[in-house]
């Protein structure tokens, strides 16, 4: 590998800019980070943005637009590597519920009315939909530590870890209770680790906030939380609220066992 | 026609952009859309829990999450009729502090600074500054700290709940945010004595209306059961709606407001204006050396309103902390067992007033209103762009339109993820008059209004058409006739007001121009001529709704008859009206 510095570019999709904000609240690291590779564009940090050839390209946010369609694929066939950060770009983001397109264009018309609108809008879908993504960073946002882990293994040449890992096991390492055992409808065990189990450290029970584990036994976890007790559409309806467009196949899994 | 595009706004939260339209010597249009699609959030929080609620809608906006947070759960608190301790207050409105820290020094350092001292980013300015730039990180890491030590994370935490916090941060943990507090102060003061001498150009400069949250007691505070609007009205929380009657517009997902027919502004800006006299200690101190009436009626002020506030929080922490350890209890989740109500939570996201409302039947929410700062902000930024694109324009600096307008809409702090990035300019030479009158024609029935003297060669350009459109049927008159009409009827309808006129836009005779009456009234060369024939009862929207079809007159000479080049502009005009 030559000394050349990385050219990478930052950018954002419709969500809410958690993720590049993720970056600027690496205080200590930020300068290091502007001066170890050639930041070329970053919208919410710089103006003097150069859209060029990349070696990496970190796009956050999902697909809702026809325009975001076309700069998408624009960044793809510019970049060497394409890495989807956070919860919108892995699965397209809460706002990824309504996948069938009937049912959004109705919830659209309840919003906006039947006025016209210039950008073209489509239903929210994560990056991978419509181009190649070569690694997934999860989270919403992402943590600085996973962003920072991630990011010098990119400068160094290495292919960055993946996490398959649910949240339980960094309660498992911290000793939490386990809220499951309480009685609470924890998603834990189907959750993408990378958080640290935050809401289980404060007592709480995990929303799900990392999108789907690879290999998380969904249907282990909906017909023990149906045997505590819990409603199956509260069930159901826990589960999709950070899972966007990925949660179909874990109910489709459901609904042959029923 | 000219056209000025700022596509994707540098140096914001989100990605926006805004557009100048310059028709020879008027500003025809600006327009701040965001670029971002919709994400139909109030949609998908229907049959949600109050619980599934709070943790979602603050993921609408990363930099104001704990706002968000703070709305929502205050709204459902209000719904669900349940009442917290006061001291889940004081730690609520600690963590607030966090974020107006945090989001002010962001922006005032990183995002708006580089604009005043002509670097591209903050980063090229840490050559020179290394000093602030480092401290101002310091300023912004220790914000973040003190949103994750109380509500779990830096973004979208999620420790606070309805009813209280999942677990309370130790005594410790509270006492080294005092500590660390007050070491910032020097560099606090010396941020302040910054932004409020930096050389704010005056342009744009007009009045406007200030809306913010009302805070108990004669307080200064981010949060209140009452909105203040700087003509001395209030409002209490649930009829929030006479604020922000929401409109939608075709070039953005954000949904628009006007208070009575007028843009207002929301923010640092407005919470000075409105309560800086409510300043204590420090901050009223510097409020009272630094406060002029340029603050009136300046967006760009809003940068040093910002730097005011973050003093305020400074020495507000170290007060907050003690209130909060004067018990050594730590109070448990208020339980709660309603199933139905509404409520409504105000609260002063760092951008301005933020509003979550809630309807909840069978323990589920059934309806849900959100009204974001930088969505309520939108009319007013546009407003101020075009008389800071026109008042350059007559000034022959159309050079400075692109970055005067870059700078405004960064004054304003847009969060566009909480609304839905920013300006380029672009030129284009396409005047498509024809294609916008079409366009108005198929949207609402206009009311032609024709000025001009008959006998004054081209300038009967005005009451000739206006005769001609009478015989097509259109509903046309005099600006003579107007007074004696039913004004009054007629101003309070829908309907688009077209005033027809001879009009020197630096044209070729017979060119027509269709543009804005708005863009006319902030021209020095052209507002004269109008002004006489503008009825006063006019609101903001009908003026906005209104344009000026003008020709350019070849001459205008006592006696004489139309030019043929303007009779052939009139000819093409009655063509597209005929269909």
């Amino acid at each position: 590998m030559d000394n050349r510095k990385l050219k990478i570019g930052i950018y954002e999709l419709t969500g809410c800019a958690g993720d590049a904000l993720m970056i600027l609240n690496c205080e200590k690291e930020l300068l290091d980070i502007f001066q170890a590779v050639d930041i070329q564009s970053f919208l919410m940090a710089k103006s003097d943005n150069i859209e060029g050839e990349l070696d990496v390209a970190l796009v956050e946010g999902s697909v809702t637009t026809e325009k975001e369609i076309e700069e998408l694929k624009d960044i793809r066939q510019r970049s060497r590597i394409v890495v989807a950060l956070g919860l919108c770009a892995t699965v397209g983001g809460i706002q990824a519920r309504f996948q069938n397109p009937q049912e959004w264009q109705e919830h659209f018309r309840k919003v906006y009315g039947d006025t016209s609108m210039e950008l073209k809008a489509t239903v929210s879908k994560p990056i991978d939909a419509y181009v190649k993504v070569d690694f997934y960073l999860p989270g919403c946002p992402i943590s600085k530590e996973q962003f920072l882990h991630f990011f010098t293994r990119i400068v160094k040449g290495t292919p960055p870890e993946e996490y398959p890992r649910p949240v339980c096991v960094t309660c498992k390492y911290k000793e939490n209770d386990c809220l499951l055992k309480r009685g609470l409808l924890c998603l834990g065990p189907l959750t993408s680790d990378g958080c640290g189990a935050v809401c289980p450290s404060h007592n709480l029970p995990c929303v799900g906030c990392w999108g789907p584990v690879k290999g998380g036994n969904w249907t282990s976890e909906f017909y023990l939380l149906k045997e505590k007790g819990f409603d199956v559409e509260a069930i159901r309806k826990r589960m999709a609220n950070y899972s966007g467009a990925k949660i179909s196949e874990f109910f489709k899994q459901l609904d042959r066992r029923d | 026609m000219k056209k000025i595009t700022i596509d994707h706004l540098p140096r914001v939260e989100g990605n926006g952009g805004i557009t100048a339209l310059i028709d020879g010597q008027t500003v025809a249009e600006v327009k701040f859309y965001i670029n971002e699609g919709p994400r139909l959030i109030e949609r998908l929080v229907i049959g949600r829990t109050p619980e599934e609620d709070v943790s979602l809608t603050p993921r609408i906006c990363a930099i104001c999450t704990v706002s968000h947070k703070l709305a929502a759960v205050r709204a459902m608190e209000n719904a669900l009729q349940l009442t917290v301790p006061s001291k889940t207050n004081l730690l609520r409105e600690l963590m607030h502090m966090g974020e107006m820290i945090e989001s002010h020094s962001l922006h005032i350092y990183y995002l708006a600074l580089p604009d005043y001292l002509g670097y591209p980013n903050a980063i090229a300015m840490a050559s020179e500054y290394e000093f602030e730039v480092k401290i101002a990180l310091e300023m912004k890491n220790f914000a973040n700290h003190i949103m994750k030590v109380i509500n779990g994370r830096f973004v979208h935490g999620e420790n606070t709940v309805i009813g209280g916090f999942g677990k309370w941060p130790s005594r410790d943990e509270l006492l080294w945010i005092k500590s660390r507090a007050i070491q910032f102060m020097p560099f606090v003061l010396k941020t302040v004595d910054l932004f409020c001498t930096l050389n704010y150009p005056d342009i744009p400069e007009a009045e406007t209306l200030y809306a913010c949250c009302l805070p108990p007691d004669d307080k200064f505070g981010f949060w209140g059961e009452e909105i203040l609007v700087s003509n001395g009205d209030h409002l209490f929380r649930d009829d929030y709606r006479q604020l922000t009657n929401e409109f939608v517009v075709p070039h953005s997902y954000a949904r628009r407001s006007r208070y009575q027919g007028q843009p207002y502004s929301v923010g640092a800006l407005a919470r000075i204006n409105n309560l800086g006299e409510r300043l204590e200690s420090e901050a009223g101190r510097m409020f009272r050396k630094y406060f002029n009436e340029h603050w009136k009626k300046n967006p760009l002020y809003n940068n040093a309103a910002q730097a005011l506030e973050i003093l305020y929080c400074f020495e507000r922490i170290p007060q907050l902390v003690d209130e909060i350890l004067e018990t050594d209890d730590f109070p448990e989740i208020v339980p709660y067992e309603a199933r139905e109500g509404k409520g409504t939570g105000l609260v002063e996201a760092p951008r301005g007033l933020l509003i979550h409302h809630y309807a909840l039947e069978d323990g589920l929410v059934k309806e849900a209103d959100i009204i974001t700062p930088t969505a309520q902000n939108a009319e007013d930024i546009e407003r101020y762009g075009v008389i800071a694109a026109q008042t350059l324009l007559d000034q022959g600096k159309e050079e400075a339109i692109r970055d005067r307008l870059d700078i405004l809409v960064r004054a304003y702090d847009p969060c566009i993820s909480c609304s839905v990035h920013l300006a380029e300019v672009r030129k284009v030479e396409d005047n498509n008059w024809q294609k916008r009158l079409q366009e108005i024609k198929s949207q609402k029935s206009p009311l032609f209004i024709g000025i001009g003297n008959p006998n004054e060669g081209d300038d009967a350009a005005g009451p000739v058409l206006i005769a001609s459109l009478k015989e097509l049927g259109y509903p046309a008159l005099l600006a003579s006739e107007l007074k004696e009409k039913e004004l009054p009827q007629r101003l309070n309808s829908e309907e688009i007001l077209i005033f027809v006129d001879a009009v020197n836009a630096g044209k070729k005779p017979g060119e027509i121009v269709l543009i804005p009456l708005l863009s006319v009234l902030h021209s020095s060369t052209l507002s004269h001529r109008f002004i006489p024939f503008i009825p006063h009862q006019m609101s903001y929207s009908q003026l906005k709704n209104s344009y000026v079809l003008g020709i350019q007159p070849k001459q205008l000479k006592h006696r004489s008859q139309l030019s043929a080049e303007v009779r052939q502009a009139l000819h093409k005009i009655t063509e597209i009206l005929k269909n």
